[in-house]
């Protein structure tokens, strides 16, 4: 999961960086409003953290702006003041939820995943395909409730095939949404981890969850339950 | 200069008023002065023009005729001035009889006596500018009981004495018109000056204001000042007050806070393990959070009596349900509003926001799937009605929670939002009470009473 970290005050903004990257985030940062309103625009991402008072361009006016450009990416306000004209003025903006400071890594974490599942359609933080199931919140995985093990990059990467369940997602997108920037994206690693996800999710291959689309990318094919 | 006089209007009422005057005034005087002299004039020719056809009258009276001609006989008493001359011509221009003094007349003037034709029945008036002259002809016909002929009588006549009259009395009339511009511009310096005067006075007690020899507008205003008057004393009182509330906020402020950080210093050096560090840390930051929450609500928040416009409650519970709705959206929660949208409650729009927003999430946040809001507007009050389908309030909680003005830093227990306090902070602030019961929901009820009466 690809996230963008809009906040001016840079220890906070290393705090929020280092704890989502120990999550699993794939996270790029920046602490100017201008700046954020060109990387929303120009790249993906799968949601957007954004601090309301920030230098050059507003909290409310760069979602504002990205919402008239249809970005439609999940947005979490975050905010040092707590009246409700703020939290209203930015929710009405396009912002889909908010967080006032300070505030604690796991109730962040858990709306973030909150704010996700409901992005890709899930209302319940466990996503069901028949006998498999993820549970977001406890990141554990298991097959007819006998848990899975596998590896962070692993469960990330099963996590948003569920997520995108029926769609077919390019192997540029899965690297860029997944990992950072400094991976190597030539390499073969994403073979290798699919390759592993299909022995521990299917040792049997009666289920066959994730089918290669031949020189377009992967898609998790069970349907949801 | 024109730049200097306007920029001096702009700035003070005075140089305003008084260049009006001193422009519009000397040029109403020199405009009725103007018309005065005009009509006088008019009215001195007139009775000039009225005094020669007498004397046309009287040489008609005297005329004869003698071998031939007509005439003005010697032995006769016609007297004409000595500025007056007279003629009588035939109607051809063949001079019939002139008085004595005609010589001094120029050529000029005797060849347009009978460079005109008039016909019988109408006369001439005219004025020579240059010799200052005034003409006056009277064509007639004299029957000698032989034959009709046509005679052309004029007299002519120097125009020194109305000349002289109308210098007179132009010499009187701007003299005196001067006089009157002067007193009124004089009377009109003084008006301006005694009726700005309030306002002066009003820059001088302000001035004591600033360099802080008074507190508030203490001198006697006219009506009309009075209003901005006990404005500006309003706002110097609220204003005070606001200072007083941010210096009391600071004070507890920082009161307040020594206590958790001094927590927080002795717990680093008690050699607690990571976990309990953590632990007492958090504590004291969520007590300082909500400290600093508290206060600064209580210290921004617009005080009751300040000038508070009528605000439209409905848009607001709309508002922010449907922010809230989309935080919530998991719980797809049932929101029904029965709203009167004409109630209205004289209060600060951000207060009502904080109010209807801290009471609202809590609905929201405790229901489990159905909130209800109705708003009813009563002769005396507005009624608020915010209901969910939670697990409710305790009777023993009930109590509590109305507690006015319990204090956060010391009271609240630790995962308690202060949300409430500072609703019911501003509620009492308005005079307005809450009363906590039962939903038929199922949850909790809270009533709202805002009094508008």
């Amino acid at each position: 999961m690809k996230l963008l970290v809009v906040e001016d005050d840079a220890d906070l903004r290393r705090q929020l960086v280092s704890g989502l990257e120990s999550n699993g985030y794939t996270v790029e940062e920046t602490a100017d409003g201008q700046e954020a309103l060109y990387l929303g625009s120009e790249f993906s991402y799968d949601l957007a953290i954004v601090d309301l008072g920030l230098p050059s361009l507003s909290g409310v006016e760069l979602i504002k702006q990205w919402r008239a450009q249809e970005r439609n990416f999940p947005i979490l306000i975050l905010t040092a003041r707590s009246d409700w004209q703020d939290k209203v003025e930015g929710l009405e903006a396009g912002a889909d939820d908010f967080l006032v400071k300070p505030f604690h890594m796991e109730e962040l974490l858990a709306r973030l995943n909150a704010l996700l599942r409901r992005a890709a359609g899930h209302a319940k933080p466990v996503l069901e395909f028949g006998s498999l199931s993820l549970d977001t919140v406890g990141r554990v995985v298991s097959c007819d409730s006998k848990p899975i093990k596998l590896t962070s990059y692993e469960y990330r990467t099963l996590e948003y095939l569920m997520l995108n369940a029926g769609k077919t997602v390019s192997k540029s997108e899965l690297t860029e949404h997944l990992y950072h920037q400094d991976f190597d994206r030539d390499s073969n690693v994403l073979e290798v981890f699919i390759r592993r996800l299909r022995q521990k999710l299917d040792p049997e291959q009666k289920l066959q969850p994730i089918t290669t689309v031949r020189g377009l990318g992967y898609r998790f094919d069970l349907s949801s339950s | 200069m024109l730049k200097s006089t306007a920029g001096l209007a702009s700035r003070s009422l005075k140089a305003r008023l008084l260049i009006a005057s001193f422009i519009l005034l000397p040029m109403i005087i020199g405009v009725a002065g103007y018309a005065l002299q005009n009509s006088f004039s008019y009215s001195l020719q007139a009775s000039l023009e009225k005094r020669l056809r007498l004397q046309i009258y009287l040489m008609i009276g005297s005329a004869e005729m003698q071998e031939g001609k007509l005439v003005i006989g010697e032995g006769q008493q016609l007297r004409l001035g000595s500025d007056t001359y007279g003629y009588i011509h035939t109607h051809l221009g063949l001079l019939q009889w002139e008085s004595t003094n005609t010589d001094e007349l120029s050529a000029k003037v005797k060849d347009s006596i009978v460079a005109s034709r008039i016909r019988i029945g109408e006369t001439r008036f005219l004025y020579f500018e240059e010799n200052n002259l005034y003409l006056y002809q009277y064509p007639l016909q004299w029957d000698d009981g032989l034959m009709a002929r046509r005679y052309l009588f004029s007299i002519v006549e120097s125009g020194a004495q109305v000349t002289a009259e109308l210098n007179a009395y132009r010499t009187q009339l701007w003299g005196w018109l001067f006089a009157v511009t002067v007193l009124a511009l004089m009377l009109q310096t003084l008006i301006t000056r005694w009726g700005l005067k309030p306002l002066s006075a009003l820059v001088d007690d302000l001035h004591n204001i600033e360099r802080g020899y008074s507190t508030r507008l203490e001198g006697y205003y006219p009506e009309e000042v009075q209003g901005v008057t006990d404005s500006l004393n309003h706002l110097l009182h609220s204003e005070r007050n606001q200072r007083e509330r941010y210096r009391n906020t600071l004070g507890d402020l920082a009161h307040s806070l020594k206590t958790p950080l001094a927590v927080i210093r002795g717990a680093g050096n008690e050699q607690l393990l990571y976990e309990g560090y953590r632990n007492v840390v958090d504590d004291q930051v969520r007590r300082m959070d909500q400290i600093v929450q508290y206060q600064l609500a209580r210290a921004v928040r617009s005080q009751a009596n300040t000038i508070a416009h009528a605000t439209p409650l409905a848009p607001i519970i709309k508002r922010i349900s449907s922010a809230l709705s989309k935080v919530y959206r998991e719980k797809n929660v049932d929101v029904s509003l029965l709203l009167d949208e004409t109630a209205l409650f004289g209060a600060d729009e951000r207060d009502m926001m904080e109010l209807l927003g801290n009471m609202l999430e809590n609905a929201f946040k405790y229901g489990h799937s159905a909130v209800r809001i109705s708003l009813i507007k009563e002769p005396e009050w507005v009624q608020l009605n915010i209901e969910d389908d939670g697990p409710g309030v305790s009777p023993d909680m009930r109590h509590v929670i109305l507690q006015r003005g319990a204090r956060v830093d010391t009271s609240a227990a630790p995962g308690q939002g202060i949300g409430l306090t500072v609703a019911v902070d501003i509620l009492s602030s308005y005079d307005g009470h809450l009363e906590v019961g039962e939903s038929s929901l199922g949850g909790a009820r809270f009533k709202i009473i805002l009094p508008t009466g």
